[in-house]
């Protein structure tokens, strides 16, 4: 009761963060992905296009591209429309406009394991195994599992022109093609030169700078592990190299109709022995 | 600022809606559908099947299925564990154990549309029409929601065919209750004795329930300070949208959601491109 009081009382400053509440306005656009899909990177990427003046950082980025589980109520409130915000969650039918990123849930489990680890949620050397086994089940982060979090946005609203599906491969096999694209989607100029100079300010390297100098001042990194970086590789198909067959083959077996519908190339089965094929239940575009 | 104020006393009251915001327990169980599918019916189903000794009326349903979309987080709070709650939600992966109900989107519009005049949400002069787009298209108040599509596929391609998710279909219960029944009961560890299948879907019938809502209906919440000349438990048949529902408006769902329908086992009357041939029979799946 008193806890709910303070709480209470927080609020009427607009001292909280929104959450599920935030109040959403039909101008707003959310860039939605399963966590270590690329979701930081395309904040960057977007911020720096569509705030070409402003120095685009870890410790700006949540007033830029906030996130309704970080960023107080207050800024939300002080900030221009249209909004551009982060979210993680499965699909929600209030989000007006959604930017969706992809990335194969092969490079996804080794993400999200080294990003575990960074935040002392597993220890070093914690079983790839087990760590497989609960990425499947959904147990490794609140939002679903990656194929719940996947499937439930695109049989609602692929095809559909309030949303736009992002591959994390194609943003990092040609950045400019696909932030072009993101710039047309969001009403954004989108000439050579702006969408190249937000390119080269989101860049790996310069990314890993920033996080360098500002990682005490970021909640994305704060209370981490600072001798392991939260801006990894930045590269597709590590799992090659770093994911044992066996857990390849478990990830295929499970979502192998949605990731051979997304173009992910399976290694341990036929795509054509996977059933059911996702793109007879897609939505059947505009309305 | 009041009605901030207002929203921050019921917070701290614990008497806000528990909605989207419930507190779930690894032991709960949902029974989950678009709104106007057999939600209320499949809730006494089971009450009378979990519940034996004492026959579910509109006075005491909340307190033993719950509608965490009507009652306050606090209340939903105070049932006890383990909790079989009602919801309308689309897909939230924080429920774990899912009794999904689905009934035919042309047969629901029809409830639907008497629904939402009982609630004074539209007048009695709103075209049919009118109403099947907007609920086509996402403009009913229940909005949030989702669609009828959104819902049904959120749900039905993430957990179909898990050993923690049992999908019903609305016709199906109507052909025979006490063999869906007898699904639900073996889904809930509950023996599945004949005779107590049979006592709950005999205290389940629609002449019982539409006899209880005229003497218990302004002491339940979902049916108090409403149009009482509209009836909550409707006509409890399905097909009807054969005879009622307008050709452009059945037209008009199925071209919106045809693989889906298909995919569900509910035929089409118009042929959407190849769409026929693609759908495959989601009931169908094994196990994953």
């Amino acid at each position: 009761m008193i806890r709910r009081l303070v709480a209470g009382s927080k609020r009427i400053f607009g001292m909280y963060r929104p959450k599920r509440d935030l109040q959403i306005w039909p101008d707003d656009v959310y860039l939605v992905s399963f966590p270590k899909s690329g979701n930081t990177w395309t904040r960057f990427l977007i911020a720096n296009l569509a705030h070409p003046n402003e120095t685009v950082g870890f410790e700006n980025i949540h007033r830029l591209v906030p996130d309704p589980f970080v960023t107080w109520k207050r800024d939300f409130d002080r900030m221009s429309r249209p909004r551009i915000i982060k979210s993680h969650e499965c699909f929600d039918p209030r989000y007006p406009r959604v930017m969706y990123i992809v990335r194969d849930p092969r490079d996804v489990v080794i993400s999200q394991y080294h990003y575990h680890r960074k935040c002392n949620k597993i220890e070093d050397g914690y079983p790839m195994e087990k760590f497989v086994g609960r990425f499947l089940a959904g147990q490794t982060c609140p939002h679903g599992s990656w194929g719940e979090n996947v499937t439930t946005w695109l049989t609602s609203r692929h095809n559909d022109p309030r949303f736009l599906l992002l591959r994390y491969e194609d943003m990092v096999a040609d950045p400019h093609r696909e932030m072009t694209r993101v710039a047309k989607f969001l009403g954004v100029p989108a000439d050579g030169d702006r969408v190249a100079n937000a390119v080269e300010r989101s860049a790996a390297d310069r990314m890993r700078k920033l996080e360098r100098a500002q990682a005490d001042k970021s909640s994305l990194t704060k209370d981490s592990r600072k001798e392991l970086s939260f801006v990894r590789a930045a590269k597709s198909g590590g799992w090659r190299n770093e994911l044992p067959d066996q857990f390849a083959a478990r990830i295929e077996a499970k979502w192998g109709h949605v990731m051979t519908f997304l173009g992910y190339e399976l290694a341990t089965r036929d795509a054509a022995s996977v059933e059911p094929e996702l793109a007879a239940f897609l939505p059947s575009g505009p309305r | 600022m009041i009605w901030g104020l207002k929203k921050i006393i019921k917070y701290a009251l614990g008497t806000d809606v528990a909605g989207r915001n419930l507190a779930v327990y690894p032991d709960d169980t949902f029974i989950v559908s678009y709104p106007r599918s057999g939600n209320t019916w499949t809730r006494f189903l089971i009450a009378n099947l979990v519940h034996p000794d004492q026959p579910v009326t509109f006075a005491n349903i909340e307190r033993l299925i719950p509608d965490c979309e009507a009652m306050s987080s606090r209340y939903v709070k105070s049932v006890p564990r383990p909790r079989i709650i009602k919801s309308h939600e689309y897909f939230d992966p924080r429920y774990k154990k899912v009794i999904y109900i689905v009934r035919d989107p042309r047969d629901v519009a029809l409830s639907y549309y008497d629904f939402s005049r009982k609630y004074r949400q539209i007048d009695d002069a709103y075209p049919l029409t009118s109403y099947v787009s907007d609920f086509v298209n996402g403009r009913l108040s229940s909005a949030d929601w989702g669609t009828w599509g959104e819902n049904v596929a959120s749900w039905v391609h993430t957990r179909n065919g898990r050993a923690e998710f049992l999908l019903l279909r609305y016709e199906d219960m109507q052909v025979d209750a006490q063999r869906e029944l007898d699904k639900v009961s073996r889904f809930l560890g509950i023996d599945p004795a004949p005779e107590r299948l049979a006592c709950a879907v005999e205290r389940s019938s629609a002449d019982r329930m539409r006899g209880m809502e005229k003497t218990q209906g302004d002491q339940w919440v979902a049916t108090k300070n409403k149009r009482s000349d509209i009836p909550f438990v409707r006509t409890a048949k399905s097909g009807l949208w054969k005879e009622k529902l307008p050709a452009t408006s059945i037209a008009e769902i199925e071209s919106a959601w045809g693989p889906l329908m298909t995919a569900l086992g509910y035929d089409l009357t118009s042929v959407i491109g190849d769409q026929r041939e693609t759908g495959l029979s989601i009931t169908a799946r094994g196990t994953r």
